[in-house]
């Protein structure tokens, strides 16, 4: 009897569940959206590595002697990496390193000891110069090897250090990607809320929730409503990742390598955590307008969390470190989403961390699930003005 | 085509009852919507809800869906508190009409069926068969926003009757139909009830609902003020006589009648007089004073329109 309600129950949430996939994934707006997106990853992915692969010529300083043999070496390097080179003399290691830091130079070889760059890159196959200071370290070593062996002298290995003027950080591809999933988060997220806060502000202020709740309870129509919305929000996610993966791999871009599994797994997690919380909150937003074009001022609030996490994501993945603030975003619920993420890949929070953010995560979808659906249920067919969340959650309400 | 019987029995209390609405009530802040309303319909005729706006009408359909929760009393199908599967066979036309303005009207009308337990090939055979019995053939992959309004009317009729429902709750049902559709819908709405659908239906339109009902209830303020067969509140407890004398404007011969035999309701500019007859009284002893007073030039039996009996107890109009 009880397993048989339960049956139903899901049943009629199932069926208010296909209509939003059906109506939605065949509309234009869906597949037009789709397309955009898909282009804009690609795009994304290829352009850098096209034009990675025209690399602009590198300024490589030399320090000691001879000049002669040194240039060959950055020669070679160059001619190995398929990178341009330019040769620039420098009278002191010091003088090198300043260069180094204004820019003026990309790399510095310093005769047989060691090759300068302004920051190493844990990958070392990263960015800009990432393959040439290797390239010239390998080169300049097996120079200095073979120059070495007559004397028979010892050698601690065939490529000379690599040393950065800063400190090294998690590389530029994986934080790359970590940008790469905070702003598919980002997108989806407010994306699909926003719709599901359209839909529903929609079937209220055009009354037909009335017919529907004659026959569905409020809980089955909320609950279809935003399962068959994050159906799709999900297939279009998906579709970007198979895009980003295979364009990626098609153009050897070196966003792909950062794609580490961690942060693919670390990424989706989030995705679907950070869905299940806001869609319930996006609907209860919804809930409270009695006109479609109200609806824009009441998600308002709903999205400043992820505003707020989203616009500081980037001093996170172009910084060394990221600050207390974001750490701590990254473990409440409402920032969680897209903080998480970011601090991942970035290299700033071990695995163990990120999975305590996401049971936070989880705990807070299941309270902001409860109250959102008692706003929800409340607030669905009171008609007139605005509806204020004090009149919905106070202990006893007036609907 | 279903017409007022005119020998409608008074015993509405004693018929049999599908729907009943016992004790009803439900506050809204201060306001109070419905303050223990009580009434019955029985299974297979019209039944009017009338009252004037604010009434309560709306929400005591609310709470037959179970849409609005009420704060006390109780809604009874075939005698029993109404269950989720019950409402599931319940067919709604709120007043507030709304369906999905981007939506394919087929495909708008099998998931409301679908969401009545219906399954999906029953739903769109049952959806195809209602549009084109409302005239709406060819039309089925219209949007509803396409449609005209009447049209859009239809469809929302057609989406309360897609599961053939046991009960049939129309609020307004006629509020913005050309004659066509008031025809159409009169039809409709007897057809189903022939079949043996409780069919519970409000309106303002008083001539509509005394064409088409057999009984109604009239509320006021969340409360039942009349109800019964239309034939029976219409008449009234005591038959009424319009008269009129010529020469005595003032009426005063009516005034000198004996009260045992009929009282003087009013007397209007023309000095014609409206006569309330106390039972079994004989009309033709107010006929004699009458022609006393000189000549007769009107004399007839009234009835109370409908909207007569609903001012009289609401003291609004319709």
């Amino acid at each position: 009897m009880r397993s048989g309600m339960h049956r139903r129950w899901l049943r009629l949430t199932a069926i208010v569940a296909e209509r939003e996939i059906r109506q939605r994934g065949r509309s234009r707006a869906f597949a037009v959206s789709t397309v955009v997106l898909l282009l804009v990853v690609a795009a994304g992915v290829a352009i850098p590595a096209i034009l990675a692969s025209h690399a602009k010529p590198q300024r490589v300083g030399v320090v000691g002697a001879p000049v002669a043999g040194m240039t060959e070496v950055v020669r070679e390097a160059g001619h190995l990496t398929d990178t341009g080179v330019t040769v620039v003399p420098e009278p002191s290691v010091a003088s090198a390193e300043a260069a180094l830091r204004s820019g003026d130079l990309d790399v510095v070889l310093v005769n047989d000891t060691e090759v300068v760059v302004k920051q190493v890159s844990l990958s070392g196959s990263s960015g800009s110069g990432g393959s040439l200071p290797s390239a010239i370290a390998a080169v300049a070593g097996l120079t200095k090897l073979v120059g070495q062996l007559p004397p028979g002298a010892t050698t601690s290995g065939v490529t000379l250090p690599v040393r950065g003027l800063t400190p090294p950080s998690a590389s530029l591809s994986r934080r790359l990607t970590g940008l790469f999933t905070v702003v598919l988060v980002w997108i989806l997220i407010s994306a699909y809320g926003s719709q599901i806060a359209m839909g529903v502000g929609e079937e209220k202020s055009n009354r037909i929730v009335e017919v529907i709740l004659a026959s569905v309870r409020p809980l089955q129509l909320l609950v279809g409503k935003v399962t068959g919305i994050g159906v799709l929000a999900l297939a279009q996610a998906a579709l970007m990742v198979a895009t980003f993966l295979g364009v990626g791999a098609a153009v050897g871009s070196s966003l792909v390598h950062g794609a580490a599994p961690g942060i693919v797994i670390t990424g989706a997690v989030f995705l679907v955590l950070g869905y299940a919380f806001y869609c319930t909150a996006f609907a209860a937003a919804g809930s409270l307008v009695s006109r479609q074009s109200d609806v824009g001022t009441v998600i308002l609030p709903v999205q400043i969390p992820l505003i707020l996490a989203y616009a500081l994501s980037y001093t996170v993945i172009y910084a060394n470190g990221a600050s207390t603030f974001y750490r701590v975003l990254g473990f409440l619920p409402p920032t969680a989403p897209v903080a998480m993420p970011v601090l991942y890949a970035a290299g700033d929070v071990p695995a163990w961390q990120a999975a305590v953010s996401a049971v936070l995560l989880a705990v807070g979808t299941v309270w902001m699930a409860r109250t959102a659906a008692t706003i929800y249920e409340r607030s669905i067919l009171r008609t007139g003005s605005r509806v204020r969340l004090r009149q919905v959650l106070g202990r006893a309400p007036v609907s | 085509m279903t017409v007022t019987p005119a020998t409608a029995g008074p015993e509405v209390a004693s018929r049999e009852v599908s729907l009943e609405l016992i004790g009803l009530t439900r506050r809204f802040g201060p306001v109070v919507a419905l303050d223990g309303l009580t009434f019955s319909v029985p299974p297979g005729e019209v039944f009017g809800f009338l009252g004037p706006n604010g009434a309560g009408k709306t929400t005591t359909m609310r709470a037959i869906f179970g849409v609005v929760a009420v704060d006390g009393g109780e809604v009874r199908w075939r005698g029993q508190p109404v269950t989720e599967e019950a409402r599931h066979r319940f067919g709604y036309m709120p007043e507030e009409r709304g369906l999905y303005p981007g939506m394919q009207i087929l495909d708008q009308l099998e998931y409301l069926g679908r969401l009545h337990d219906m399954t999906a090939s029953a739903a769109r055979a049952a959806a195809r068969g209602w549009i084109g019995r409302l005239g709406l053939a060819g039309r089925e992959s219209a949007k509803l926003e396409a449609l005209s309004h009447g049209n859009q009317q239809r469809v929302q009729l057609a989406a309360a009757l897609m599961h053939d429902p046991e009960l049939l709750v129309l609020d307004e049902p006629f509020a913005g139909l050309d004659p066509g559709g008031v025809d159409d819908m009169t039809e409709i709405l007897a057809e189903r009830a022939r079949a043996g659908v409780t069919v519970l239906f409000s309106s303002h339109q008083l001539d509509l609902v005394e064409h088409i009902c057999e009984a109604v209830a009239i509320i006021h303020r969340g409360r039942v003020v009349a109800q019964g067969a239309v034939a029976d509140l219409e008449r009234g407890d005591r038959p009424r006589l319009v008269v009129r004398v010529a020469g005595a404007p003032a009426g005063e011969w009516a005034r000198r009648l004996d009260p045992r035999i009929a009282t003087v309701e009013r007397v209007d500019a023309a000095g014609t007089a409206l006569l309330a007859l106390t039972p079994d009284a004989d009309s033709q002893r107010v006929l004699d004073a009458a022609r006393a007073a000189g000549a007769v030039e009107h004399f007839s039996f009234a009835t109370r329109r409908l909207s007569e009996v609903f001012r009289d107890v609401t003291g609004e109009e319709a």
